[in-house]
């Protein structure tokens, strides 16, 4: 843990760090653009004979339902690759900017958004509603329905049994939060068990998945996100505080018991909003936060917005890993994020402590 | 700033940990609250921040009570500097001294970045650490990391200064380099500062008053001279010291004594004559010993007096540079008759306190043992030609023994 | 008292966040529920989720997304309008030459680009990437193939919507009439009902509500595991000891790992009538895990195994 305080506190980026949001602003726009070309149908990323062509693409993108092109290319471009992307974009950002909060509040490098049960209790909500059948009753919003409504259920439970008298207790509550994890996740273990037919629904959901980009998912997710990360941008300088103890943050001006629930509330209520939609995406929210802070540093007024862009970004590109590293095929996403930020954030670590990356 | 803190109390649960304190502060003052550890000194400054809540009493900030305040009108009030501050996370200094600009935050939105930078690095070019400011906070000396904690402190632009302990993870030079520096804002900056100090001789040297807590209550208050004697650090502390003034300064200093020196056990009586400071160590070692101590004449302001009265041992005493006169004489004897031991130490002797010589002989007339001490590494203590060495020898041929040191003088007296 | 205040602003921002949140979310929730339905004479029939599907026309390009649906179609005769299949896919083998659109997860750009003009699912498929497809003009049919019942059901309903009425009724009478003449032997009065143990991988087996469960009891055998809680439970040793079946099959498909040799081996399983008798036999896993119509020979080969007197 105290090898990530040992930074390259003189190099480029944390002198000039507008300009590395600007860095990573741009790459995120890269990143949606190119990421619409990649697809089982082309042009990047496809081994199919009868692939799309640029041109075609990028007429698609212009105009929404040009005559020239075929209802499959406006179709494949605006019904599946946008939303997806955008979804993919919005659940990274909320994830890390989540992450970063959660991190903060607890003092511990090693929390993630998961931490207070959100995941946890969104999948009893979605394992409950593929088994009860009630995504073919009542329809497919259901599931997203069902899986926040519990989220936010065990989240509540778990912060009334880290809370002595009106103190949120940052020890009680991470030890909370992992007591509740592990007996949810005994129970979804055995409803996967007795799932029957609904066992690969709810693996695919356990691991996450942009298999279902729907454009109402991302309107869903579109306000709470931004929201979520702006209040997190803005209690910056107290999080900062926070970092160093919670009298010194009273001492400094920042009532520490506000500051938690607050952070608690806006981190919680953004991850169930992204887990709801498409399941259980670990890592981003962990370690997006940690490579961004080698690089930044600790200052959230930094470290929040940088976090938020490179998670949106990163999320994007496992996602374009997932759906087209096996033809034909779709690996789930949460699988990708695990495979690539590991290597690369023990990279950035050795680097950060050995000093010679960032000077 | 002035500050009145009148009747506060606080306890957590049941146990009381503040009693009615009450005490003001002028401006610009520079007050030490001390007292034994559980005291409640720390408590005090917690309540202060309002980190604590009071359950009674008032604290008053120029005559504004401090439950009417903000959080950040109470952190533009109060600055803290705790022990030592540590983070596993990678801020810089600078980063850490741009927190104390939290309470003067404007709004969320606009950052005005430009005066909040200015004036970081102006609290840390007061406060010695300016080189310091893009070093990783985790990676600096304890001694740097409070430097830039009173930065980030300075930087709240408070009224008053508060530090809890400031120098106990810090080594000689470092505790020296931190209280002057916080003696300098006190002055220059004309800071109130209220410091919780563990060090009586710290707190003696730099502070103006020094509040002493115990068990909840405050004890006394006052200048240091006033506050540090040792019947009041008996009572607050349980420890038996020895007060001095420095010969430069005439600040206090304290210095602890064996904690044991109370023995229960009441021993022999043992009469002791002695002069010039050659007393001490036999004294010291009688007393610890459990013998019931008393000592010839001394004139006052001998040292040997002063180290009588720190061990509480009664004195037969004359007054100073006068030599001893008949009534004292005549005293030193009647003790000598109820003691059934006398020690001579290797003490000068002149014209003035030949006498004490004279007692031990009239002590072996009377047929006590006398034992004489010879130790001191021949220094010449024969001021009346020769006489006293020739008396000495008389006294041996009395019957009296010599002996070398303390330590076999200790020996030869527990046989 | 700055405790209440923070409590305020605190409980403000939540119920801000909440409400708004909610709002953007049900308007959300309607801008893309509304979906295209044709209102002409067409197709009308309900699939096994209960789904009122419409179609204007007799469809000519379909995908199938699971095994069962795939060989129904093909029975049916409606082989030559199917454009793609789901990967496990392998039966007829015409099937192998088709393009393939996923699994569980469906590669929703291979199927739009493939322009079908109706979807045959199963129920092992998620229904939400299906809806999502429904909602960009593409309907989907489910069949959720339960039991013997289903399959005849399924094959007429795939011959409803293929226009292959006549074939897919004579099938299903075809398959109705083996189906009874397997039963009226095994269920006839006097005939011994064998224990069975039924594994399709080591220790797994069928149990109440599966397809496998069904089958053992119309092929005039008791399923041991037909007291388990779950639909494809795994089981104990123990259990299986203490139930001491006659019989033991295990299936031979691609997840295959064991033999008669290693099942005899187990620990404590010397002593079970099945492995003492040497009763230990083989099928073919897709006989009994494809619920088309190669169910009824599994069911028929299943009955043989059995009663090896009755069908000799």
């Amino acid at each position: 843990m105290s090898g990530i305080g040992k930074v390259a506190a003189n190099s480029r980026i944390r002198r000039s760090p507008v300009r590395f949001l600007c860095l990573l602003a741009v790459l995120l726009l890269a990143t949606f653009f190119l990421a619409i070309f990649i697809g089982a149908k082309g042009p990047i990323g496809s081994d199919d004979i009868d692939e799309m062509r640029y041109s075609e693409l990028f007429d698609a993108i212009l105009d929404k339902d040009s005559e020239r092109l075929s209802y499959s290319t406006t179709a494949i471009v605006w019904a599946f690759r946008i939303p997806r992307v955008l979804l993919a974009g919005l659940v990274g950002a909320s994830l890390a900017c989540a992450g970063t909060a959660m991190q903060a509040v607890f003092r511990n490098p090693m929390a993630d958004p998961f931490i207070i049960g959100v995941s946890s209790g969104a999948a009893i909500g979605a394992s409950s509603a593929g088994l009860i059948g009630l995504t073919v009753v009542v329809g497919s919003f259901t599931k997203p329905m069902l899986a926040f409504a519990c989220a936010i259920v065990t989240v509540f439970f778990v912060y009334r049994m880290g809370t002595i008298r009106g103190k949120v207790q940052v020890e009680t509550l991470l030890l909370s939060g992992v007591a509740v994890a592990a007996f949810l996740g005994a129970i979804v273990s055995f409803l996967m068990y007795s799932a029957g037919q609904q066992f690969h629904e709810l693996l695919l959901w356990l691991l996450g998945s942009f298999a279902e980009p729907r454009w109402s998912y991302v309107w869903m997710m579109l306000f709470p996100a931004l929201a979520g990360v702006i209040i997190i941008f803005l209690y910056g300088r107290e999080l900062n505080a926070l970092l160093l103890g919670e009298e010194t943050a009273h001492n400094l001006g920042a009532n520490p018991e506000t500051l938690k629930k607050l952070m608690l509330a806006v981190a919680a209520f953004v991850t169930a909003g992204a887990v709801a939609f498409t399941g259980i995406i670990g890592f981003v929210g962990l370690i997006v936060p940690h490579m961004m802070r080698i690089l930044v540093g600790a200052d959230h007024r930094v470290l929040v917005p940088a976090a938020t862009l490179f998670g949106a970004s990163f999320l994007i590109w496992a996602d374009s890993i997932a759906r087209t590293i096996l033809p034909g095929e779709e690996l789930p996403v949460g699988v990708i994020t695990a495979m690539c930020g590991g290597p690369f954030f023990l990279y950035l670590l050795r680097r950060s402590r050995t000093g010679s990356v960032i000077s | 700033m002035k500050l009145n803190v009148s009747d506060l109390s606080f306890s957590f649960d049941s146990s009381k940990v503040l009693k009615n304190i009450s005490f003001e502060t002028a401006e610009g003052e520079f007050l030490g609250l001390m007292g034994p550890n559980g005291s409640g000194k720390t408590t005090l400054l917690r309540c202060l921040t309002r980190y604590l809540p009071a359950r009674a009493g008032a604290i008053l900030v120029d005559m504004k009570p401090l439950h009417t305040m903000t959080d950040r009108e109470v952190a533009s009030t109060f600055a803290v500097v705790p022990q030592s501050s540590s983070t596993d996370f990678p801020f810089t200094a600078k980063d850490v001294v741009l927190m104390g600009r939290i309470p003067h935050m404007q709004s969320r939105l606009s950052s005005s970045r430009r005066e909040d930078a200015d004036k970081a690095l102006a609290a840390m070019t007061v406060s010695g650490c300016a080189h310091l400011a893009n070093r990783s906070f985790s990676e600096l000396s304890g001694g740097e990391r409070q430097r830039v904690v009173i930065a980030r402190a300075l930087a709240q632009e408070p009224k008053a200064l508060l530090l809890d302990e400031p120098t106990v993870y810090l080594d000689i030079s470092g505790q020296l380099e931190m209280m002057d520096l916080v003696a300098k804002l006190n002055r220059e900056e004309s800071l109130t500062i209220i410091a919780v100090l563990h060090d009586i001789n710290l707190a003696a040297r730099y502070c103006d008053r020094i509040a002493l807590l115990n068990q909840g209550k405050l004890e006394v208050l006052g200048p240091p001279n006033d506050v540090l004697r040792p019947e009041v650090i008996l009572t607050v502390y349980g420890v038996d010291v020895t007060v001095r003034k420095d010969p430069l300064t005439h600040d206090v200093f304290v210095m602890p004594r064996s904690p044991t020196v109370l023995s229960t056990k009441i021993g022999r009586r043992i009469h002791v004559l002695c002069g010039g400071g050659s007393g001490g160590p036999i004294m010291r070692a009688l007393v610890d010993g459990g013998y019931s101590v008393s000592v010839g004449v001394l004139n006052v302001l001998d040292s040997d007096y002063e180290s009588a009265t720190d061990l509480r041992v009664p004195i037969i005493a004359e007054v100073p540079f006068a030599q001893i006169s008949d009534d004292m004489h005549a005293e030193n004897l009647k003790r000598i008759d109820e003691t059934p031991i006398v020690v001579v130490t290797h003490f000068p002797v002149g014209p003035g306190n030949f006498r004490n010589l004279e007692a031990a002989m009239y002590a072996l007339k009377a047929g006590k043992r006398v034992y004489i001490l010879t130790g001191g590494g021949g220094a010449r203590i024969d001021f009346v030609g020769g006489k006293a060495d020739a008396f000495i020898g008389d006294l041996v041929d009395a019957g009296a023994v010599k002996i070398k040191s303390v330590t076999d003088m200790m020996h030869i007296i527990g046989e | 008292m700055d405790r209440m205040l923070a409590k305020k602003e605190f409980t403000v921002w939540i119920t801000l966040t909440v409400v708004v949140s909610s709002v953007i979310a049900f308007t959300g929730g309607y801008m893309v529920g509304a979906t295209t339905s044709g209102e002409d004479e067409g197709i009308l029939l309900v699939d096994d989720y209960g789904r009122t599907i419409k179609l204007d026309k007799i469809p000519e390009r379909i995908v199938s997304t699971a095994p069962t649906p795939t060989e129904i179609l093909f029975a049916v005769g409606a082989g030559d309008l199917v454009v793609g299949v789901d990967e496990y896919s392998d039966y007829p083998a015409e099937v192998l030459n088709i393009t393939k659109v996923g699994s569980y997860t469906l590669s929703t750009e291979v199927i739009i680009s493939l322009q079908p003009d109706l979807i045959v699912s199963s129920d092992l498929v998620p229904i939400a990437q299906l809806e999502l497809l429904e909602d960009n003009g593409i309907p989907f049919v489910v069949l959720a193939t339960r039991s013997l019942d289903d399959v005849t059901k399924d094959i007429r309903l795939v011959g409803i919507l293929t226009g292959h009425v006549e074939e897919a009724n004579a099938l299903a009478d075809s398959l109705e009439a083996r189906i009874e003449a397997v039963t009226e032997k095994t269920q006839a009065e006097g005939v011994v009902k064998p224990r069975v143990y039924l594994e399709y991988y080591p220790y797994w087996t069928y149990g109440p509500g599966s397809f496998g469960n069904d089958l053992i009891a119309l092929a005039g055998g008791i399923n041991i595991a037909e007291n388990t809680t779950s639909e494809y439970p795994m089981v104990s040793s123990e259990l299986v000891i203490a139930q001491d079946p006659e019989i033991i099959i295990y299936t031979i498909g691609y997840m295959t790992t064991t033999t008669a040799e290693e099942i005899s081996l187990r620990p404590g399983w010397g002593e079970i009538t099945a492995v003492a008798e040497g009763n230990i036999l083989s099928m073919d896993d897709n006989l009994i895990s494809r619920y088309g119509p190669r169910i009824v020979d599994g069911l028929e080969e299943l009955a043989a195994l059995l009663h090896p007197d009755l069908f000799s």
